[in-house]
């Protein structure tokens, strides 16, 4: 019997990379040799993690992955957390790729749908952030992966500074596992702000013929921001962040949370909770943010990801987010997760649609577009030990052996922008699962994860209900108009009202009166940055050009 | 720069609309054709007037914007607008094209006499009126769901009593707006079977070439880049909806900088609008061919870098 061989990766990795050797100069190849050297490192069904997330492109990788030709290089099994340009899915189109797992489609999900419709991609899964990034390090091991740098030394270490984002989850997957790790760099420079990525990890660096994608996608213009959404801000901040001692927590996307924000310097000062809540956050660099780290609301700061536009203003306030000695912050996706997942008291989003149940999801027909950070920080983590005045507040108080719970919050108007009710008998997604022959219904957030719902009408408190009807006649209470809230029976709401499982705005001692544009601590981009000292430099499409 | 062109299909037809039409050009498609276009409210009772000359309206600014070499990367039309989409692609020849448009409308025009039109629900999702329409079709009072124009508009197809019916029922259920359109048949439903197999047969020897852009199909909304796919479309786009919303949500996915809405009208136009601020967007009905060159031309820089 022949012994194994033990190392048939690595010899496999060597042999690719010494077929390159006429392409490359030490670790470096020349931009115009891109293609070359995808179609001389890449083979045909490799798992290849093209990085591509919703802020940070690898996008003149993407773009080369194009041109190579699919005689060479097909059938790739891609794995990527976003998919975000349309050449994710042109490589589809042309054969170079046909399979992908993925976590969010959100840019892409028309065509997405259309492909998985007429078999031009097999999805592996949808997943969360964390399970795709944990599946890279067990089952989904890659062969190649194409990732993006800020800058690069003449040895190959890498600078990705604000938007490190996870691109060193990504180049440790494949570096200790025999895979090849291809950069693409904005810049070839002698000495590096700081090495975020050490060069031993990276097999070729590709000088690219433009910086990298970056899109600017947590930036909300204030004025944009309702009367509504205020009013609910201000029943989430008295009815929730003050009743539960909120301390540490993470906002999604949103006009609704970025209204909360704006509002902590002034409705929240008036009500004495400066100190008491929101003092630790896990949370992308958000400029609305800024009157309230300003008005010595926040503790700490740390980020999944950067914010075009916030540089300056992030490297004068070290103490606030995470800064390297360069002076510039370091974001990290992976890690982010983990802490808006574990360590935190709250996690506040918002969705398309609600079911009579209290699920939720941004899946609908004709869009297939995954999730982002909502499914890992929006999902009670039944593994936590450790104890805060928040989680503790939720503890079921009749069973000896009851821990504490994760407060997960929805926030929605009862009616979204197209006109359509939010909340609904049946998901859509019920019928995408059918559609797209997914395995599970695409649910973004669960209705047993989901603590508590605000919408315009009023909040209902999920945690304390006791059964399935009650849960639903909490949420008929609060649904307003919708088919759903249609059903709701007075008698019933003045009990669930009693009983504390529904507030309205009069039982929070908020008056709709008040909920006026003037509460809000920024009305305009100029008053941030006004905030800001003037280090805050909004990006273009968010300057006014008076 | 990346540019989607988009061709709207009848209904912004007006008279004059052709004065600024290139008469060696009209001329050319009135031999083509042996139809004379008068370009008048009298003439645009006629459907073959109309599409004609809608059609002429399109391919005349579309010469004139490729003769100052400006090229779509991403096509759309609407109904008749395939054809001017196809065009723009290099999929059909000129005298083709005419000749293919010139045939479709003479076709239409006697495939209903009476009795059969079209209608538009405002308000309800496509899957809602679908479920009204499933309760109102039968045989004899044949109505289907056809038109997609955006996620709560949409329209129907059929006999005039069941569509009436239909919007009645609509209008119970909570749509906004209702109304009967004036288009004599119902066109993008199963109804005009006999007019697409006819066309079928007469595009089948035009000798079609690959499209040189996207072309984003009526029949289900998909980017195609084979002549086949297109071949389809053009001949048998009135026996399915125009899946116009499907086809614009891929468009922008493509992430086009700029979208040029030829005439006429601007319907389009403020639908994306209502879509997206990523958009430069220029509409041929208030704009001449050179000022939209000026501003292309301005925006390249912008976009190229």
């Amino acid at each position: 019997m022949t012994e194994r061989n033990w190392h048939s990766h690595r010899d496999a990795k060597n042999a690719r990379l010494s077929s390159a050797l006429s392409l490359l100069d030490g670790k470096f190849a020349k931009t115009k040799d891109v293609v070359k050297v995808l179609e001389t490192l890449i083979k045909p069904g490799d798992k290849v993690v093209l990085e591509g997330d919703n802020q940070k492109q690898a996008s003149f990788l993407s773009a080369a992955l194009t041109k190579v030709d699919p005689e060479k290089v097909h059938d790739l099994h891609m794995i990527m957390s976003s998919i975000s340009r349309p050449e994710h899915l042109d490589i589809f189109d042309l054969g170079v790729a046909s399979k992908m797992d993925f976590s969010f489609a959100g840019p892409q999900s028309t065509r997405v749908s259309q492909m998985i419709a007429d078999g031009t991609m097999k999805v592996g899964d949808i997943h969360t952030y964390l399970e795709l990034f944990g599946r890279l390090f067990i089952d989904l091991i890659p062969n190649v992966v194409l990732v993006a740098a800020d800058k690069v030394d003449r040895e190959g270490n890498l600078y990705t500074g604000f938007n490190t984002e996870e691109t060193p989850t990504i180049v440790e997957a494949a570096a200790f596992h025999d895979g090849i790790v291809i950069v693409q760099a904005n810049e070839v420079v002698d000495k590096l702000p700081r090495i975020d990525i050490p060069s031993g990890w990276v097999d070729v660096v590709i000088p690219a013929d433009k910086p990298y994608q970056l899109e600017p996608l947590f930036t909300r213009d204030p004025q944009a921001i309702t009367e509504l959404q205020i009013l609910m801000g201000m029943m989430a901040i008295r009815g929730i962040y003050e009743k539960h001692h909120v301390q540490t927590l993470n906002h999604g996307v949103g006009f609704n949370t970025s209204a909360i924000e704006l509002l902590l310097p002034t409705y929240g000062e008036q009500l004495g909770l400066k100190g008491k809540i929101c003092r630790n956050w896990e949370l992308n660099p958000t400029p609305t943010l800024i009157p309230a780290i300003e008005s010595g609301w926040v503790d700490s700061i740390h980020s999944f990801g950067g914010e075009v536009g916030m540089e300056k203003y992030i490297a004068a306030r070290p103490d606030i987010f995470f800064v390297g000695k360069d002076g510039t912050m370091r974001s990290n996706r992976a890690l982010g997760q983990v802490a808006g997942q574990y360590a935190c008291d709250m996690f506040v989003g918002s969705t398309l649609q609600i079911d009579q149940w209290g699920n939720s999801s941004t899946v609908t027909h004709g869009r297939l577009s995954g999730f982002g950070g909502a499914p890992n920080m929006g999902s009670n983590p039944t593994g936590r030990r450790h104890s805060t005045p928040a989680w503790q507040s939720l503890k079921p108080d009749d069973d000896p052996l009851a821990k504490g719970q994760k407060l997960v919050v929805q926030m929605v108007q009862t009616f979204g922008s197209n006109k359509k009710p939010v909340f609904v008998d049946h998901l859509d997604a019920e019928e995408v699962r059918k559609e797209a022959k997914l395995a599970n219904v695409p649910i973004m957030i669960y209705s047993e994860d989901t603590t508590h719902i605000v919408t315009e009408e009023g909040i209902a408190y999920l945690y304390k209900t006791d059964s399935m009807e009650e849960r639903k006649a909490a949420i008929e209470a609060i649904a307003g108009v919708t088919p759903v809230g249609l059903r709701s029976d007075p008698k019933e709401v003045k009990k669930l009202r009693e009983k504390g499982i529904v507030a309205l705005p009069e039982d929070l001692g908020v008056r709709r009166q008040n909920a006026k544009r003037s509460l809000l601590a920024a009305q305009t981009m100029d008053d941030i940055v006004e905030w800001s000292h003037g280090l805050y430099n909004p990006p273009a499409k968010f300057r006014s050009w008076s | 720069m990346k540019c989607l062109w988009l061709f709207p299909g009848q209904g912004g037809q007006h008279s004059g609309m052709l004065e600024e039409v290139d008469s060696d050009l009209k001329k050319q498609v009135e031999s083509w054709t042996n139809v004379k276009l008068l370009d008048s409210e009298e003439g645009y009772q006629d459907s073959q007037q109309i599409q004609l000359s809608i059609l002429l309206l399109q391919v005349d600014q579309i010469d004139k914007l490729k003769c100052k070499g400006w090229k779509p990367d991403l096509v759309a039309g609407h109904s008749l607008g395939v054809f001017g989409a196809a065009y723009a692609a290099d999929v059909i020849d000129k005298e083709d094209v005419f000749k293919l448009v010139s045939l479709r409308a003479k076709l239409m025009q006697n495939s209903y006499p009476s009795g059969y039109g079209m209608g538009v629900v405002v308000g309800l999702s496509r899957s809602e009126v679908a479920d009204i329409v499933a309760k109102v079709h039968s045989k004899d009072e044949p109505v289907y769901l056809s038109n997609q124009n955006s996620e709560l508009q949409n329209t129907l197809s059929g006999k005039i009593s069941a569509i009436k019916e239909s919007l009645q029922l609509a209008k119970e259920n909570g749509a906004s707006k209702v109304q009967l359109l004036r288009v004599p048949n119902p066109s993008h439903s199963p109804l005009m079977q006999k007019v697409a197999a006819r066309l079928e047969k007469e595009v089948g020897p035009i000798a079609l070439h690959q499209p040189q852009c996207i072309y984003l199909a009526n029949n289900n909304g998909h980017p195609v880049k084979d002549v086949n796919d297109i071949s389809y479309d053009l001949a048998n786009n009135l026996i399915h909806p125009v899946f116009w919303e499907t086809m614009i949500n891929v468009a922008l996915e493509y992430q086009p900088q700029v979208s040029i809405e030829f005439a006429p009208g601007t319907a389009f136009s403020k639908l994306l609008k209502a879509k997206t601020d990523q958009l430069s967007i220029i509409t041929l009905q208030n704009m001449s061919v050179d000022d939209a060159d000026y501003l292309l031309n301005k925006w390249k820089g912008k976009y190229n870098d």
